[in-house]
Protein backbone atom coordinates (compact mmCIF):
# COMPACT_ATOMS: atom_id res chain seq x y z
CA UNK A 1 0.00 0.00 0.00
CA UNK A 2 2.70 2.43 0.99
CA UNK A 3 4.48 1.79 -2.27
CA UNK A 4 1.44 2.78 -4.31
CA UNK A 5 0.62 5.91 -2.36
CA UNK A 6 3.96 7.71 -2.58
CA UNK A 7 4.03 8.45 -6.31
CA UNK A 8 0.56 9.97 -6.07
CA UNK A 9 1.57 12.25 -3.21
CA UNK A 10 4.73 13.28 -5.04
CA UNK A 11 2.61 14.13 -8.06
CA UNK A 12 0.15 16.24 -6.11
CA UNK A 13 1.85 19.57 -6.87
CA UNK A 14 1.85 18.60 -10.54
CA UNK A 15 -1.88 17.92 -10.45
CA UNK A 16 -2.43 21.33 -8.92
CA UNK A 17 -0.18 22.84 -11.56
CA UNK A 18 -2.22 21.02 -14.21
CA UNK A 19 -5.35 22.69 -12.90
CA UNK A 20 -3.74 26.12 -13.04
CA UNK A 21 -3.12 25.41 -16.74
CA UNK A 22 -6.86 25.73 -17.16
CA UNK A 23 -7.16 29.07 -15.40
CA UNK A 24 -6.55 31.25 -18.48
CA UNK A 25 -9.14 29.25 -20.45
CA UNK A 26 -11.59 29.50 -17.58
CA UNK A 27 -11.01 33.23 -17.37
CA UNK A 28 -11.71 33.65 -21.08
CA UNK A 29 -14.85 31.52 -20.87
CA UNK A 30 -16.32 33.36 -17.89
CA UNK A 31 -15.36 36.80 -19.20
CA UNK A 32 -17.18 36.07 -22.47
CA UNK A 33 -20.40 35.49 -20.51
CA UNK A 34 -20.12 38.33 -18.01
CA UNK A 35 -22.37 41.36 -18.33
CA UNK A 36 -20.61 44.71 -18.62
CA UNK A 37 -20.78 45.81 -14.95
CA UNK A 38 -19.26 42.54 -13.78
CA UNK A 39 -16.28 42.95 -16.09
CA UNK A 40 -14.97 45.92 -14.19
CA UNK A 41 -15.98 44.77 -10.74
CA UNK A 42 -13.39 44.96 -8.01
CA UNK A 43 -12.42 42.30 -7.09
CA UNK A 44 -13.73 40.19 -10.00
CA UNK A 45 -16.21 37.35 -9.57
CA UNK A 46 -14.93 33.88 -10.32
CA UNK A 47 -18.37 32.71 -11.31
CA UNK A 48 -20.47 35.09 -13.41
CA UNK A 49 -23.36 36.20 -11.19
CA UNK A 50 -25.61 37.00 -14.06
CA UNK A 51 -24.38 35.14 -17.15
CA UNK A 52 -25.43 36.58 -20.48
CA UNK A 53 -24.73 36.11 -24.18
CA UNK A 54 -24.72 39.87 -24.79
CA UNK A 55 -21.08 39.68 -25.82
CA UNK A 56 -22.16 37.58 -28.79
CA UNK A 57 -25.48 39.21 -29.59
CA UNK A 58 -26.91 41.99 -27.50
CA UNK A 59 -30.67 42.11 -27.92
CA UNK A 60 -30.90 45.53 -26.30
CA UNK A 61 -28.34 47.12 -28.58
CA UNK A 62 -29.80 49.45 -31.15
CA UNK A 63 -27.38 51.05 -33.64
CA UNK A 64 -29.58 54.12 -33.98
CA UNK A 65 -29.56 54.99 -30.30
CA UNK A 66 -26.48 56.03 -28.39
CA UNK A 67 -26.09 54.02 -25.24
CA UNK A 68 -23.65 54.45 -22.44
CA UNK A 69 -23.71 50.95 -21.05
CA UNK A 70 -24.74 48.82 -24.00
CA UNK A 71 -21.93 47.50 -26.16
CA UNK A 72 -22.71 45.91 -29.53
CA UNK A 73 -22.26 42.15 -29.47
CA UNK A 74 -19.71 40.30 -31.56
CA UNK A 75 -22.15 39.44 -34.34
CA UNK A 76 -23.54 42.97 -34.44
CA UNK A 77 -20.18 44.66 -34.54
CA UNK A 78 -19.03 43.96 -38.06
CA UNK A 79 -21.74 45.74 -40.01
CA UNK A 80 -19.16 46.84 -42.57
CA UNK A 81 -18.00 43.28 -43.23
CA UNK A 82 -20.37 41.24 -45.40
CA UNK A 83 -21.10 38.10 -43.43
CA UNK A 84 -19.94 39.70 -40.19
CA UNK A 85 -17.81 37.65 -37.84
CA UNK A 86 -18.61 34.44 -39.73
CA UNK A 87 -16.70 35.85 -42.66
CA UNK A 88 -13.45 35.59 -40.70
CA UNK A 89 -14.32 32.05 -39.68
CA UNK A 90 -15.02 31.23 -43.33
CA UNK A 91 -11.72 32.78 -44.45
CA UNK A 92 -9.77 30.81 -41.86
CA UNK A 93 -11.51 27.54 -42.75
CA UNK A 94 -11.16 27.99 -46.48
CA UNK A 95 -7.50 28.94 -46.33
CA UNK A 96 -6.49 26.25 -43.83
CA UNK A 97 -8.24 23.38 -45.60
CA UNK A 98 -7.15 24.38 -49.10
CA UNK A 99 -3.52 24.76 -48.07
CA UNK A 100 -3.56 21.47 -46.20
CA UNK A 101 -5.04 19.40 -49.01
CA UNK A 102 -2.99 20.95 -51.81
CA UNK A 103 0.32 21.09 -49.96
CA UNK A 104 0.05 17.45 -48.88
CA UNK A 105 -0.74 16.36 -52.44
CA UNK A 106 2.19 18.31 -53.87
CA UNK A 107 4.56 17.19 -51.14
CA UNK A 108 3.64 13.52 -51.40
CA UNK A 109 4.07 13.61 -55.18
CA UNK A 110 7.48 15.18 -54.77
CA UNK A 111 8.41 12.71 -52.03
CA UNK A 112 7.38 9.79 -54.21
CA UNK A 113 9.42 11.06 -57.13
CA UNK A 114 12.42 11.64 -54.88
CA UNK A 115 12.39 8.26 -53.14
CA UNK A 116 10.83 5.73 -55.48
CA UNK A 117 11.87 6.89 -58.94
CA UNK A 118 15.27 6.94 -60.49
CA UNK A 119 15.65 10.64 -61.09
CA UNK A 120 19.11 11.98 -61.87
CA UNK A 121 19.93 14.77 -59.43
CA UNK A 122 17.44 13.74 -56.78
CA UNK A 123 20.15 13.80 -54.09
CA UNK A 124 20.94 17.41 -54.84
CA UNK A 125 17.28 18.36 -54.89
CA UNK A 126 16.72 16.72 -51.52
CA UNK A 127 19.75 18.44 -50.00
CA UNK A 128 18.47 21.83 -51.20
CA UNK A 129 15.06 21.12 -49.64
CA UNK A 130 16.62 20.13 -46.32
CA UNK A 131 18.98 23.12 -46.36
CA UNK A 132 16.06 25.49 -46.90
CA UNK A 133 14.54 24.26 -43.64
CA UNK A 134 17.44 25.75 -41.72
CA UNK A 135 16.50 29.30 -42.68
CA UNK A 136 13.73 30.86 -40.57
CA UNK A 137 10.77 31.68 -42.75
CA UNK A 138 10.77 35.32 -41.66
CA UNK A 139 13.86 35.76 -43.84
CA UNK A 140 11.73 35.34 -46.96
CA UNK A 141 8.89 37.50 -45.58
CA UNK A 142 9.79 40.79 -47.25
CA UNK A 143 10.58 39.43 -50.76
CA UNK A 144 7.43 37.30 -50.61
CA UNK A 145 5.41 40.36 -49.68
CA UNK A 146 6.90 42.21 -52.65
CA UNK A 147 6.16 39.31 -55.04
CA UNK A 148 2.56 39.13 -53.87
CA UNK A 149 2.20 42.91 -54.08
CA UNK A 150 3.68 43.05 -57.59
CA UNK A 151 1.31 40.32 -58.72
CA UNK A 152 -1.56 42.47 -57.44
CA UNK A 153 -2.55 39.75 -54.97
CA UNK A 154 -2.80 41.78 -51.76
CA UNK A 155 -6.20 41.12 -50.15
CA UNK A 156 -6.80 37.91 -52.09
CA UNK A 157 -7.04 34.24 -51.22
CA UNK A 158 -4.22 33.46 -53.67
CA UNK A 159 -1.90 35.50 -51.47
CA UNK A 160 -2.77 33.31 -48.51
CA UNK A 161 -2.68 30.00 -50.36
CA UNK A 162 -0.14 29.88 -53.15
CA UNK A 163 3.02 30.98 -51.29
CA UNK A 164 2.11 28.54 -48.48
CA UNK A 165 1.96 25.45 -50.69
CA UNK A 166 5.66 24.61 -50.89
CA UNK A 167 6.35 23.13 -47.47
CA UNK A 168 9.89 21.79 -47.30
CA UNK A 169 9.37 20.19 -43.91
CA UNK A 170 6.41 18.16 -45.15
CA UNK A 171 8.42 16.81 -48.09
CA UNK A 172 11.30 15.99 -45.77
CA UNK A 173 9.02 14.18 -43.36
CA UNK A 174 7.18 12.23 -46.07
CA UNK A 175 10.48 11.20 -47.68
CA UNK A 176 11.66 9.80 -44.34
CA UNK A 177 8.45 7.86 -43.98
CA UNK A 178 8.30 6.71 -47.60
CA UNK A 179 11.74 5.15 -47.34
CA UNK A 180 10.20 2.52 -45.05
CA UNK A 181 7.87 1.37 -47.83
CA UNK A 182 9.60 -1.60 -49.51
CA UNK A 183 10.73 -1.01 -53.09
CA UNK A 184 9.67 -4.55 -54.01
CA UNK A 185 6.06 -3.50 -53.55
CA UNK A 186 6.45 -0.75 -56.11
CA UNK A 187 8.43 -2.99 -58.46
CA UNK A 188 5.66 -5.56 -58.26
CA UNK A 189 3.09 -2.92 -59.15
CA UNK A 190 5.23 -1.81 -62.09
CA UNK A 191 5.53 -5.40 -63.31
CA UNK A 192 1.76 -5.64 -63.12
CA UNK A 193 1.65 -2.74 -65.55
CA UNK A 194 0.57 0.09 -63.26
CA UNK A 195 1.71 3.57 -64.24
CA UNK A 196 3.63 5.78 -61.80
CA UNK A 197 0.63 8.04 -61.07
CA UNK A 198 -1.50 5.02 -60.36
CA UNK A 199 1.14 3.50 -58.04
CA UNK A 200 1.46 6.79 -56.20
CA UNK A 201 -2.28 7.14 -55.67
CA UNK A 202 -3.36 3.51 -55.19
CA UNK A 203 -0.33 1.85 -53.58
CA UNK A 204 1.77 4.46 -51.82
CA UNK A 205 -0.81 6.97 -50.56
CA UNK A 206 -2.86 4.40 -48.60
CA UNK A 207 0.32 3.16 -46.91
CA UNK A 208 1.27 6.72 -46.05
CA UNK A 209 -1.91 7.41 -44.13
CA UNK A 210 -0.38 7.82 -40.64
CA UNK A 211 2.31 10.16 -41.95
CA UNK A 212 -0.22 12.15 -43.96
CA UNK A 213 -2.51 12.46 -40.94
CA UNK A 214 0.38 13.70 -38.82
CA UNK A 215 1.32 16.29 -41.43
CA UNK A 216 -2.30 17.33 -42.00
CA UNK A 217 -2.62 18.16 -38.31
CA UNK A 218 0.71 19.97 -38.35
CA UNK A 219 -0.30 22.09 -41.37
CA UNK A 220 -3.90 22.78 -40.29
CA UNK A 221 -2.82 24.03 -36.88
CA UNK A 222 -0.09 26.21 -38.34
CA UNK A 223 -2.39 27.77 -40.90
CA UNK A 224 -5.34 28.25 -38.55
CA UNK A 225 -3.11 30.18 -36.18
CA UNK A 226 -1.04 31.92 -38.84
CA UNK A 227 -0.73 35.61 -38.08
CA UNK A 228 2.29 37.51 -39.40
CA UNK A 229 1.82 36.66 -43.09
CA UNK A 230 -1.92 37.50 -43.16
CA UNK A 231 -1.16 40.65 -41.16
CA UNK A 232 1.13 41.76 -43.95
CA UNK A 233 -0.99 40.83 -46.98
CA UNK A 234 -4.45 41.80 -45.71
CA UNK A 235 -5.54 45.43 -45.56
CA UNK A 236 -9.23 44.97 -46.18
CA UNK A 237 -11.23 43.66 -43.21
CA UNK A 238 -13.29 41.27 -45.32
CA UNK A 239 -10.18 39.24 -46.15
CA UNK A 240 -8.88 38.93 -42.58
CA UNK A 241 -8.53 35.50 -41.02
CA UNK A 242 -9.50 34.99 -37.38
CA UNK A 243 -6.15 35.91 -35.78
CA UNK A 244 -5.87 39.13 -37.80
CA UNK A 245 -9.51 40.04 -37.12
CA UNK A 246 -8.91 39.43 -33.42
CA UNK A 247 -5.85 41.61 -33.30
CA UNK A 248 -7.62 44.43 -35.17
CA UNK A 249 -10.58 44.20 -32.84
CA UNK A 250 -8.24 44.31 -29.89
CA UNK A 251 -6.43 47.36 -31.26
CA UNK A 252 -9.66 49.30 -31.65
CA UNK A 253 -11.51 48.17 -28.53
CA UNK A 254 -9.06 47.23 -25.80
CA UNK A 255 -8.75 50.71 -24.30
CA UNK A 256 -12.21 50.22 -22.85
CA UNK A 257 -12.69 47.29 -20.44
CA UNK A 258 -16.39 47.23 -21.29
CA UNK A 259 -15.45 45.70 -24.61
CA UNK A 260 -13.44 42.91 -23.06
CA UNK A 261 -16.37 40.46 -23.04
CA UNK A 262 -16.67 40.87 -26.80
CA UNK A 263 -12.94 40.29 -27.30
CA UNK A 264 -13.05 37.20 -25.10
CA UNK A 265 -16.11 35.92 -26.97
CA UNK A 266 -14.21 36.29 -30.23
CA UNK A 267 -11.16 34.55 -28.72
CA UNK A 268 -13.41 31.73 -27.61
CA UNK A 269 -14.86 31.25 -31.08
CA UNK A 270 -11.37 31.37 -32.59
CA UNK A 271 -9.98 28.72 -30.24
CA UNK A 272 -12.96 26.41 -30.16
CA UNK A 273 -12.60 24.68 -33.56
CA UNK A 274 -8.99 23.55 -33.03
CA UNK A 275 -9.62 22.61 -29.41
CA UNK A 276 -12.64 20.46 -30.32
CA UNK A 277 -10.72 18.97 -33.22
CA UNK A 278 -7.89 18.16 -30.84
CA UNK A 279 -10.16 16.58 -28.24
CA UNK A 280 -11.75 14.38 -30.93
CA UNK A 281 -8.55 13.25 -32.61
CA UNK A 282 -6.27 13.46 -29.63
CA UNK A 283 -4.44 10.23 -30.31
CA UNK A 284 -3.56 11.29 -33.84
CA UNK A 285 -2.56 14.72 -32.62
CA UNK A 286 -0.09 13.63 -30.02
CA UNK A 287 1.17 10.76 -32.15
CA UNK A 288 1.54 13.13 -35.07
CA UNK A 289 3.44 15.63 -32.98
CA UNK A 290 5.64 12.95 -31.48
CA UNK A 291 6.25 11.38 -34.88
CA UNK A 292 7.11 14.61 -36.64
CA UNK A 293 8.95 15.72 -33.54
CA UNK A 294 11.32 12.83 -33.11
CA UNK A 295 12.12 12.37 -36.74
CA UNK A 296 12.17 16.06 -37.67
CA UNK B 1 9.42 11.41 -67.45
CA UNK B 2 6.51 11.15 -64.99
CA UNK B 3 9.11 11.50 -62.23
CA UNK B 4 9.85 15.09 -63.18
CA UNK B 5 6.18 15.79 -63.83
CA UNK B 6 5.48 14.76 -60.26
CA UNK B 7 8.25 16.93 -58.90
CA UNK B 8 7.56 20.02 -60.98
CA UNK B 9 4.50 21.50 -59.16
CA UNK B 10 6.30 21.43 -55.83
CA UNK B 11 9.63 22.48 -57.32
CA UNK B 12 8.18 25.52 -59.09
CA UNK B 13 6.44 26.82 -55.95
CA UNK B 14 9.50 25.99 -53.86
CA UNK B 15 11.76 28.02 -56.14
CA UNK B 16 9.37 30.95 -56.65
CA UNK B 17 8.24 31.40 -53.03
CA UNK B 18 11.19 30.08 -51.06
CA UNK B 19 14.54 29.88 -52.84
CA UNK B 20 14.15 33.03 -54.90
CA UNK B 21 12.87 35.12 -51.94
CA UNK B 22 15.78 33.91 -49.82
CA UNK B 23 18.32 34.99 -52.44
CA UNK B 24 16.41 38.23 -52.86
CA UNK B 25 16.42 39.03 -49.19
CA UNK B 26 20.16 38.34 -49.04
CA UNK B 27 20.63 40.92 -51.79
CA UNK B 28 18.28 43.41 -50.08
CA UNK B 29 20.33 43.15 -46.90
CA UNK B 30 23.17 44.88 -48.76
CA UNK B 31 20.98 47.60 -50.21
CA UNK B 32 19.01 50.64 -49.28
CA UNK B 33 15.44 49.88 -50.28
CA UNK B 34 12.09 51.42 -49.42
CA UNK B 35 9.93 49.21 -51.65
CA UNK B 36 9.22 51.97 -54.14
CA UNK B 37 12.51 53.17 -55.63
CA UNK B 38 14.84 50.42 -56.92
CA UNK B 39 17.27 49.02 -54.34
CA UNK B 40 20.60 50.80 -54.00
CA UNK B 41 23.76 48.82 -53.18
CA UNK B 42 25.32 50.03 -49.93
CA UNK B 43 27.65 47.12 -49.13
CA UNK B 44 27.92 46.28 -45.47
CA UNK B 45 26.37 49.56 -44.26
CA UNK B 46 23.20 47.92 -42.96
CA UNK B 47 25.10 45.35 -40.93
CA UNK B 48 27.57 47.99 -39.74
CA UNK B 49 24.72 50.18 -38.52
CA UNK B 50 22.80 47.24 -37.11
CA UNK B 51 25.56 45.52 -35.18
CA UNK B 52 27.63 48.48 -34.04
CA UNK B 53 25.48 51.59 -33.92
CA UNK B 54 21.85 50.68 -33.38
CA UNK B 55 20.77 51.05 -29.74
CA UNK B 56 17.33 49.58 -30.35
CA UNK B 57 18.82 46.51 -31.97
CA UNK B 58 21.14 46.01 -29.00
CA UNK B 59 18.07 46.15 -26.80
CA UNK B 60 16.25 43.67 -29.04
CA UNK B 61 19.18 41.21 -28.94
CA UNK B 62 19.58 41.51 -25.17
CA UNK B 63 15.84 40.97 -24.63
CA UNK B 64 15.83 38.01 -27.00
CA UNK B 65 18.71 36.26 -25.26
CA UNK B 66 17.35 36.75 -21.76
CA UNK B 67 13.92 35.58 -22.85
CA UNK B 68 15.23 32.60 -24.82
CA UNK B 69 17.48 31.31 -22.06
CA UNK B 70 14.81 31.63 -19.38
CA UNK B 71 11.95 30.29 -21.47
CA UNK B 72 13.79 27.33 -23.00
CA UNK B 73 15.43 26.22 -19.75
CA UNK B 74 12.23 26.37 -17.73
CA UNK B 75 10.11 24.78 -20.44
CA UNK B 76 12.53 21.90 -21.05
CA UNK B 77 13.00 21.04 -17.38
CA UNK B 78 9.29 21.24 -16.68
CA UNK B 79 8.41 19.19 -19.77
CA UNK B 80 10.78 16.47 -18.65
CA UNK B 81 9.38 16.41 -15.11
CA UNK B 82 5.83 16.25 -16.46
CA UNK B 83 6.74 13.53 -18.95
CA UNK B 84 8.27 11.36 -16.23
CA UNK B 85 5.24 11.91 -14.00
CA UNK B 86 2.55 11.40 -16.63
CA UNK B 87 4.09 8.98 -19.13
CA UNK B 88 1.64 6.16 -18.40
CA UNK B 89 -1.48 4.97 -20.16
CA UNK B 90 -3.91 5.36 -17.24
CA UNK B 91 -6.82 7.73 -17.72
CA UNK B 92 -5.36 10.11 -15.14
CA UNK B 93 -2.11 10.43 -17.06
CA UNK B 94 -3.94 10.88 -20.32
CA UNK B 95 -6.12 13.64 -18.91
CA UNK B 96 -3.09 15.43 -17.55
CA UNK B 97 -1.31 15.19 -20.91
CA UNK B 98 -4.40 16.65 -22.58
CA UNK B 99 -4.50 19.52 -20.11
CA UNK B 100 -0.90 20.47 -20.70
CA UNK B 101 -1.14 20.11 -24.44
CA UNK B 102 -4.26 22.25 -24.79
CA UNK B 103 -2.43 25.60 -25.09
CA UNK B 104 -0.39 24.25 -28.01
CA UNK B 105 -3.53 23.94 -30.14
CA UNK B 106 -5.08 27.24 -29.11
CA UNK B 107 -4.64 30.31 -31.27
CA UNK B 108 -1.62 32.30 -30.12
CA UNK B 109 -3.50 35.55 -30.62
CA UNK B 110 -6.44 34.38 -28.51
CA UNK B 111 -4.01 33.22 -25.82
CA UNK B 112 -2.21 36.56 -25.85
CA UNK B 113 -5.52 38.39 -25.46
CA UNK B 114 -6.45 36.25 -22.47
CA UNK B 115 -3.14 37.00 -20.75
CA UNK B 116 -3.58 40.66 -21.52
CA UNK B 117 -6.90 40.58 -19.70
CA UNK B 118 -5.43 38.60 -16.78
CA UNK B 119 -2.63 41.13 -16.38
CA UNK B 120 -4.82 44.16 -16.85
CA UNK B 121 -3.66 47.02 -14.71
CA UNK B 122 -6.84 47.58 -12.75
CA UNK B 123 -7.78 45.52 -9.73
CA UNK B 124 -10.27 43.49 -11.74
CA UNK B 125 -7.29 41.88 -13.44
CA UNK B 126 -6.90 38.32 -12.20
CA UNK B 127 -3.18 38.69 -11.47
CA UNK B 128 -3.76 41.73 -9.26
CA UNK B 129 -6.63 40.02 -7.48
CA UNK B 130 -4.53 36.96 -6.68
CA UNK B 131 -1.61 38.92 -5.31
CA UNK B 132 -4.17 41.00 -3.43
CA UNK B 133 -5.11 37.88 -1.43
CA UNK B 134 -1.57 37.88 -0.07
CA UNK B 135 -1.76 41.55 0.77
CA UNK B 136 0.52 42.62 -2.03
CA UNK B 137 -0.28 45.91 -3.62
CA UNK B 138 -1.43 45.91 -7.23
CA UNK B 139 1.18 46.08 -9.94
CA UNK B 140 1.07 47.92 -13.25
CA UNK B 141 2.04 44.69 -14.99
CA UNK B 142 1.91 45.74 -18.61
CA UNK B 143 3.18 49.25 -18.03
CA UNK B 144 6.27 48.25 -16.03
CA UNK B 145 9.27 47.43 -18.24
CA UNK B 146 10.64 45.08 -15.58
CA UNK B 147 7.65 42.76 -15.87
CA UNK B 148 7.64 42.42 -19.64
CA UNK B 149 10.05 39.51 -19.98
CA UNK B 150 8.83 37.58 -16.92
CA UNK B 151 5.29 37.72 -18.32
CA UNK B 152 6.49 36.56 -21.73
CA UNK B 153 8.44 33.71 -20.10
CA UNK B 154 5.39 32.68 -18.09
CA UNK B 155 3.35 32.59 -21.29
CA UNK B 156 6.04 30.57 -23.05
CA UNK B 157 6.21 27.99 -20.26
CA UNK B 158 2.43 27.75 -20.05
CA UNK B 159 2.16 27.36 -23.80
CA UNK B 160 5.20 25.17 -24.43
CA UNK B 161 5.54 22.58 -21.69
CA UNK B 162 2.79 20.35 -23.10
CA UNK B 163 4.49 20.10 -26.47
CA UNK B 164 7.86 19.22 -24.93
CA UNK B 165 6.12 16.78 -22.63
CA UNK B 166 4.53 14.83 -25.51
CA UNK B 167 7.89 14.48 -27.23
CA UNK B 168 9.60 13.40 -24.02
CA UNK B 169 6.87 10.83 -23.35
CA UNK B 170 7.43 9.34 -26.81
CA UNK B 171 11.17 9.26 -26.08
CA UNK B 172 10.72 7.61 -22.69
CA UNK B 173 8.39 4.96 -24.07
CA UNK B 174 11.01 4.08 -26.69
CA UNK B 175 13.53 3.09 -24.00
CA UNK B 176 13.63 -0.72 -23.77
CA UNK B 177 12.05 -2.02 -20.56
CA UNK B 178 14.94 -4.51 -20.09
CA UNK B 179 17.26 -1.64 -19.15
CA UNK B 180 15.08 -0.88 -16.16
CA UNK B 181 14.61 -4.52 -15.26
CA UNK B 182 18.31 -5.24 -15.06
CA UNK B 183 18.86 -2.00 -13.15
CA UNK B 184 16.22 -3.02 -10.63
CA UNK B 185 17.90 -6.41 -10.28
CA UNK B 186 21.12 -4.55 -9.47
CA UNK B 187 19.20 -2.65 -6.81
CA UNK B 188 18.91 0.77 -8.45
CA UNK B 189 16.24 2.99 -6.94
CA UNK B 190 13.87 5.21 -8.92
CA UNK B 191 16.12 8.22 -8.84
CA UNK B 192 19.16 6.21 -9.98
CA UNK B 193 17.13 4.68 -12.79
CA UNK B 194 16.15 8.14 -13.93
CA UNK B 195 19.67 9.53 -13.67
CA UNK B 196 21.58 6.62 -15.23
CA UNK B 197 19.09 5.25 -17.73
CA UNK B 198 16.29 7.64 -18.63
CA UNK B 199 18.33 10.84 -18.87
CA UNK B 200 21.23 9.48 -20.99
CA UNK B 201 18.83 7.62 -23.28
CA UNK B 202 16.82 10.80 -23.78
CA UNK B 203 19.80 12.84 -25.00
CA UNK B 204 18.75 12.97 -28.67
CA UNK B 205 15.18 13.83 -27.67
CA UNK B 206 16.40 16.53 -25.31
CA UNK B 207 18.57 17.98 -28.06
CA UNK B 208 15.55 18.08 -30.31
CA UNK B 209 13.34 19.74 -27.70
CA UNK B 210 15.98 22.33 -26.87
CA UNK B 211 16.80 23.17 -30.49
CA UNK B 212 13.20 23.53 -31.60
CA UNK B 213 12.52 25.51 -28.42
CA UNK B 214 15.42 27.85 -29.13
CA UNK B 215 14.42 28.35 -32.74
CA UNK B 216 10.83 29.17 -31.96
CA UNK B 217 11.74 31.35 -28.98
CA UNK B 218 14.01 33.49 -31.15
CA UNK B 219 11.07 33.98 -33.50
CA UNK B 220 8.67 35.29 -30.87
CA UNK B 221 6.30 37.84 -32.34
CA UNK B 222 2.59 37.44 -31.63
CA UNK B 223 2.66 37.81 -27.86
CA UNK B 224 4.74 40.98 -28.04
CA UNK B 225 2.67 42.44 -30.84
CA UNK B 226 -0.61 41.85 -29.02
CA UNK B 227 0.30 42.52 -25.41
CA UNK B 228 3.11 45.02 -25.44
CA UNK B 229 2.65 47.07 -28.54
CA UNK B 230 2.91 50.72 -27.59
CA UNK B 231 1.29 53.46 -29.61
CA UNK B 232 4.37 54.30 -31.65
CA UNK B 233 6.35 51.06 -31.75
CA UNK B 234 5.89 47.31 -31.45
CA UNK B 235 8.39 46.98 -28.60
CA UNK B 236 6.27 48.07 -25.65
CA UNK B 237 7.20 50.48 -22.88
CA UNK B 238 10.80 51.62 -23.40
CA UNK B 239 11.21 48.77 -25.88
CA UNK B 240 11.22 46.38 -22.93
CA UNK B 241 9.68 43.70 -25.14
CA UNK B 242 11.48 44.47 -28.36
CA UNK B 243 12.92 41.31 -29.92
CA UNK B 244 14.22 40.28 -33.31
CA UNK B 245 11.07 39.54 -35.29
CA UNK B 246 9.07 42.48 -33.87
CA UNK B 247 11.99 44.73 -34.77
CA UNK B 248 12.07 43.22 -38.26
CA UNK B 249 8.35 43.88 -38.61
CA UNK B 250 8.71 47.42 -37.29
CA UNK B 251 11.53 48.28 -39.69
CA UNK B 252 10.00 46.51 -42.69
CA UNK B 253 6.31 47.22 -42.44
CA UNK B 254 5.90 50.40 -40.42
CA UNK B 255 9.10 52.24 -41.39
CA UNK B 256 9.54 50.62 -44.83
CA UNK B 257 13.30 50.22 -44.51
CA UNK B 258 13.23 46.93 -46.37
CA UNK B 259 16.99 46.66 -46.82
CA UNK B 260 17.65 47.23 -43.16
CA UNK B 261 14.87 44.82 -42.18
CA UNK B 262 16.46 42.17 -44.41
CA UNK B 263 19.74 42.65 -42.56
CA UNK B 264 17.81 41.95 -39.33
CA UNK B 265 16.31 38.83 -40.92
CA UNK B 266 19.72 37.45 -41.88
CA UNK B 267 21.06 38.27 -38.44
CA UNK B 268 18.21 36.18 -37.04
CA UNK B 269 19.29 33.34 -39.32
CA UNK B 270 22.94 33.64 -38.26
CA UNK B 271 22.00 33.56 -34.57
CA UNK B 272 19.69 30.56 -34.94
CA UNK B 273 22.26 28.74 -37.07
CA UNK B 274 25.14 29.33 -34.66
CA UNK B 275 23.10 28.43 -31.60
CA UNK B 276 21.88 25.15 -33.11
CA UNK B 277 25.40 24.26 -34.27
CA UNK B 278 26.77 24.86 -30.77
CA UNK B 279 23.95 22.81 -29.32
CA UNK B 280 24.61 19.87 -31.67
CA UNK B 281 28.36 20.01 -31.02
CA UNK B 282 27.93 20.11 -27.26
CA UNK B 283 25.54 17.15 -27.27
CA UNK B 284 27.84 15.15 -29.52
CA UNK B 285 30.78 15.91 -27.24
CA UNK B 286 28.76 14.87 -24.21
CA UNK B 287 27.81 11.64 -25.92
CA UNK B 288 31.46 10.72 -26.50
CA UNK B 289 32.40 11.26 -22.86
Amino acid sequence: MRRNLWPTIARLPLYVFGLTMLVPFYWMLTAAFKPVPELTKNPPDFVPRDPTVDAFYDSVYDPDVRHDQVVPGLFQRFVDVPGGFWRFMFNSLLVATTITVLSLLLASLAAYALTKMDLPGRRVIFVVIVASMMVPWQVSLIPNYLIVRNLGWLNTYQAYIIPALAKAFVVFFLVQYMRSIPNELIQAARVDGAGEWRIWWRVVMPLMRPALAAMAIFVVLGEWNNFLWPLVIVQDDTMANLPVALSRMNASLAFNPQNMAVIMAASLLTSLPTVIFFLLFQKHFTRGIALSGIKG
Amino acid sequence: MPGYAMLVPFAVLFIVFLVWPLLNSLWFAFTNYNGVKPPQWVGLDNFQRLWFEDERFRKAIANSFIYVVAAVTLTTVLSLVLAVAFRGTSWRDRIMRTLFFLPAVTSTIAVALIWRWIFSVEEFGLANTVIGWFGIERVQWLASPGWTIPILVLMAVWGGCGYGMVIFVAGINAIPEEHYESARLDGANGWQQFWYITLPQLKPVTTYVVITGLISAFQLFEAIYIIFRAVSSVGGVQDSGLMLVPYLYDMGFTKFQLGYASAIAWTLFIIIFVVSMIQIRVTRALKEL
